[in-house]
């Protein structure tokens, strides 16, 4: 991390994606066109770590599986590394030892595999056979390992995942932080309403309520109804459903009752320039759900719909993170906010992730005069 | 890990008050087996931590004689720095063994004292965190499952680490935890014997029994507290002062030499810190 955890960025350049693009309309229609809520009931799957340990297995036939499994992935060498910049062996070979710590139920019966006892049963989440076809899928279609297990852990949180929502990165939890910071400096904001919209697995959400208390509440969003059923599962796991709404919708239309009202506002939006989709790693490219990472042509559709929104949303004094692309976005966003929003939003910043790169820009709402 | 390889040299750093400068001066005496894999060396590898947060440094040299290529070269490196806290610091480390093996002498003003006091924010704003591969745009674009973290605090240029879990936020609370522990093991802050009276969170380490322990410390906190580094770095200020004589510190904390010897051992960290000082002061470990 860098010594100073934000900068703010000023720049009289405005950068040329912004010029010849469409948002010399400052004032964009306000709301993208929602799907019109589909009533079909969408389940959320259980994690493999809390499936009932209804299965078994002989020592000697987790050990065949192991052995078979590990092969495989040493077997990827920098493969997939080379190619699309996915895992190697060893982060293979990482995944697998977790893979088999969710899928079998007692733990200390690990070192055994091998040793004696070839014999003896073991509980297990998952049949062997199962696995076999998981650690298939994982190695020869990239599936990703958290769609694998169904969980991801994220801060310290287990948050459940599936097909269809993305994956919470560990970029993103830097938000929660971020909140946290400001709203231990204004009591005000942390017993108020927040928003996370686009809310996925409802990551931001479960961990910006367990900043704001049981004073605050958090209204989640997502168009996407298995989004909603996997952040409302997550959500109950963590006791907080009497804090978070999750409400299916695009973006701010489930919300306009709080026009105005917002004490604060996140989203981790889609940014991902549509040209580079096609490269990205076979995890990400090929299987997570392409509404949650193209963000149209040069990724910014929905993070300038979403400044947009802050402006009219959020109260005086709310507060507002989003995660970026990186530095460029980073600096077109806030041109953009200086240009055409800061009558009513202020104090921009560009904050960077552990990495170093700018990741965040972040802003209020200026007070009432 | 260069730093892992680098077996034997010593390494000054000097926060100058006078001239608002830091000087450091590095000197391998072994160099790694592996000069190239190694590359960066410890020297260069802490002039990088340094100077990434290049605001602070007016100018570098570097006095370097050619990069490792045999065991026996020497490198020094010296560069200045001016520094933000106006602190007089003094960083020396034998038997660089590993990453974790610098001491850090501060000056009075107890800089050491003060990165212990820091809160875990603040601590982190000191610090550079590396997953172990960061390439590439990461966010959105990336699915790795690096959850190891590594911290280098930029002002001493210790460096922890944890990888035990599969969320980088635990790895990293593991980390700063770590990390705290290693600056009080390695960083010293200058005690002056004339005067001294053991602060208030080295009594709350002190058994029962201790003369000078007064009932108001509340029971004795043992090394799983969070708070037993903060009493163990002020007993190793207090044992680098006495030269390493685990009797003539017992003295200054009311403790008879077997008791303080048994506070010393009940920690494997501490014990080791003690021993490795009394080793280049040529005395017996203790056991």
């Amino acid at each position: 991390m860098k010594l100073s955890l934000s900068s703010v960025y000023r720049s009289s350049n405005f950068p040329a994606i912004l010029k010849s693009s469409a948002f010399s309309i400052p004032c964009r229609s306000f709301c993208f066109s929602s799907l019109s809520s589909s009533q079909t009931s969408v389940k959320a799957q259980i994690p493999l770590f809390l499936r009932p340990a209804r299965c078994s297995a002989t020592l000697h036939d987790l050990k065949k599986w192991h052995d078979w499994a590990k092969n495989l992935a040493s077997s990827i060498g920098l493969t997939f590394e080379q190619s699309d910049n996915g895992p190697d062996s060893s982060l293979l070979c990482r995944e697998l030892k977790w893979l088999l710590e969710d899928a079998v139920e007692d733990h200390t019966l690990l070192p055994l595999m091998g040793v004696q006892n070839d014999d003896k049963r073991v509980t297990m989440r998952a049949e062997v056979d199962e696995l076999y076809n998981l650690w298939n899928q994982r190695i020869h279609e990239r599936r990703p390992f958290q769609y694998i297990v169904g969980c991801e852990h994220w801060r310290d949180l287990v948050l459940s995942v599936q097909e269809g929502i993305l994956i919470p990165r560990p970029e993103t939890g830097h938000i929660v932080d971020l909140v946290s910071d400001v709203v231990s400096k204004d009591d005000e904001l942390k017993v108020g309403v927040w928003a996370d919209l686009g809310t996925g697995s409802g990551a931001l959400a479960i961990g910006i309520s367990r900043i704001l208390g049981t004073e605050g509440r958090v209204i989640a969003t997502d168009l996407n109804p298995v989004a909603v059923a996997v952040a409302a599962y997550n959500v109950k796991r963590y006791g907080l459903k009497e804090i978070i709404e999750i409400r299916e919708g695009s973006w701010f239309e489930p919300a306009k009752d709080v026009e105005g009202k917002l004490s604060g506002l996140v989203s981790n939006p889609p940014y991902i320039p549509s040209k580079d989709i096609s490269g990205l790693q076979a995890e990400v490219g090929r299987h997570e759900p392409r509404v949650a990472l193209d963000g149209g042509v040069n990724g910014m559709d929905a993070l300038l719909h979403l400044c947009d929104g802050a402006a009219l949303f959020l109260k005086p004094g709310g507060f507002f993170a989003f995660e970026t692309n990186g530095e460029q976005q980073c600096r077109a966003l806030v041109d953009y906010l200086e240009n055409y929003k800061s009558t009513r939003l202020c104090n921009f910043e560009i904050v960077p992730d552990f990495a170093g790169i700018q990741r965040f820009v972040t802003g209020f709402r200026r007070q009432a005069i | 890990m260069a730093c892992q390889t680098l077996c034997k040299s010593s390494i000054a750093i000097r926060l100058g008050r006078t001239s608002d400068s830091l000087s450091v001066i590095c000197s391998s005496h072994r160099l790694p087996l592996h000069p190239r894999r190694a590359s960066p060396s410890f020297s260069s590898h802490l002039l990088s931590s340094l100077s990434s947060s290049s605001s602070r440094f007016v100018k570098a040299y570097s006095i370097l004689s050619p990069i490792p290529s045999t065991a026996t070269n020497n490198t020094s490196l010296w560069f200045l720095q001016q520094h933000p806290h106006h602190h007089r610091s003094l960083l020396w480390c034998l038997n660089y063994s590993h990453a974790t093996n610098a001491y850090v002498d501060t000056g009075a003003e107890g800089l050491g004292k003060h990165y212990l006091g820091l809160t875990d924010d603040e601590l982190m704003r000191e610090c550079e965190m590396d997953t172990f591969k960061s390439s590439g745009p990461g966010g959105q674009h990336r699915n790795k499952r690096e959850s190891a973290v590594r911290l280098k605090h930029i002002p001493t240029g210790i460096i922890a680490q944890a990888a035990e879990d599969r969320s980088q936020h635990k790895n990293r609370a593991s980390a700063l935890t770590r990390l705290r522990a290693l600056i009080a093991l390695k960083v010293r802050n200058i005690v002056n014997l004339d005067a001294y009276s053991p602060p208030q969170e080295l009594l709350q380490i002190l058994p029962a029994k201790s003369s000078i322990r007064g009932s108001d410390c509340g029971p004795q906190i043992g090394p799983n507290n969070p708070k037993f580094v903060l009493g163990m770095q002020a007993l190793l200020d207090l044992i680098f002062a006495v030269e390493g004589s685990i009797s003539e510190a017992a003295k200054f904390l009311g403790l008879s030499t077997g008791a303080l010897s048994r506070l010393i051992l009940s920690d494997d960290s501490l014990r080791m810190a003690v021993n490795e000082f009394r080793a280049s002061k040529g005395m017996k470990p203790l056991k």
